[in-house]
């Protein structure tokens, strides 16, 4: 199993989870974060000052899939939260040693 | 200060200890996605467990198999797609991780849908910030 972290802008959260709902994907968790990238933010005028905004809010989708899921995941994610534009995200993959479903005590891939 | 923290290079050339082989970590991090009510009863399991330290709270939102939940609300009816959830996040020895992954499913069990869901993933290192202790000594 992988772990698939993409760190999305926040209005494309509906896009990838739609998308995503085609594929079958049976679940995600969704956290809030603030952070910058290459760019370092970003500035901003506001009333003659000028301003940078070191940590733009972005949208965490972490998901758990089987391994050969993974690359069609990941192309379906990088593909809906692209606009190609500075900012369009990150995706994050790891390994996953175990899952267990706490409700019935399913473990591995069944747990999914 | 002037004890040297850093005289080894943090991160090892990949594959160079057998800490690096995937599954045969000496730490592994439980993320645990919990009922926000249950985060208690979580955190009495473990105190008694006595084999964690510390552990990271986030308040997320998500979903499962069943695609978030129908509300009715003056006739109307809604589908939350994300639910409030509380992911718990702990880093325990290798050798422990059984028994903390049992202690927190016991914990939080209903019966019901929802109860959420543990994932097990290696941590390759862990250092304590204020005394640069490496390994399962930052814990």
């Amino acid at each position: 199993m992988k772990l698939i972290t993409c760190i999305v802008r926040p209005d494309k959260l509906d896009a990838v989870t739609d998308a995503l709902d085609k594929q079958h994907i049976v679940g995600m968790t969704v956290t809030d974060v603030r952070g910058f990238g290459r760019q370092k933010g970003q500035v901003e005028h506001y009333r003659g000052g000028e301003y940078t905004i070191r940590f733009i809010p972005k949208v965490k989708i972490d998901l758990v899939v089987q391994d050969g899921d993974t690359e069609a995941v990941i192309a379906t994610i990088s593909k809906v939260a692209r606009t190609g534009n500075i900012g369009d995200g990150k995706i994050f993959v790891s390994d996953v040693q175990n899952a267990v479903r706490i409700r019935t005590g399913e473990k591995g891939t069944s747990a999914l | 200060m002037s004890t040297v923290l850093f005289e080894e290079p943090f991160a090892t050339v990949p594959g160079s200890s057998p800490n690096d082989q995937p599954g045969h970590s000496e730490m592994k991090v439980l993320s645990c996605i919990i009922r926000p009510e249950s985060l208690e009863a979580v955190k009495t399991a473990l105190d008694q467990l006595q084999v964690v330290g510390g552990m990271t709270i986030t308040d997320v939102r998500g979903f499962g198999r069943q695609k978030g939940q129908v509300e009715h609300y003056r006739g109307g009816e809604y589908t939350i797609r994300f639910i409030a959830k509380v992911r718990v996040d702990v880093v325990v020895r290798t050798e422990d991780a059984d028994r903390v992954v049992a202690a927190v499913s016991n914990a939080v069990r209903t019966g019901r849908v929802g109860d959420g869901k543990i994932f097990v993933l290696d941590v390759r290192s862990a250092m304590r910030v204020r005394t640069g202790d490496r390994g399962v000594l930052a814990l």
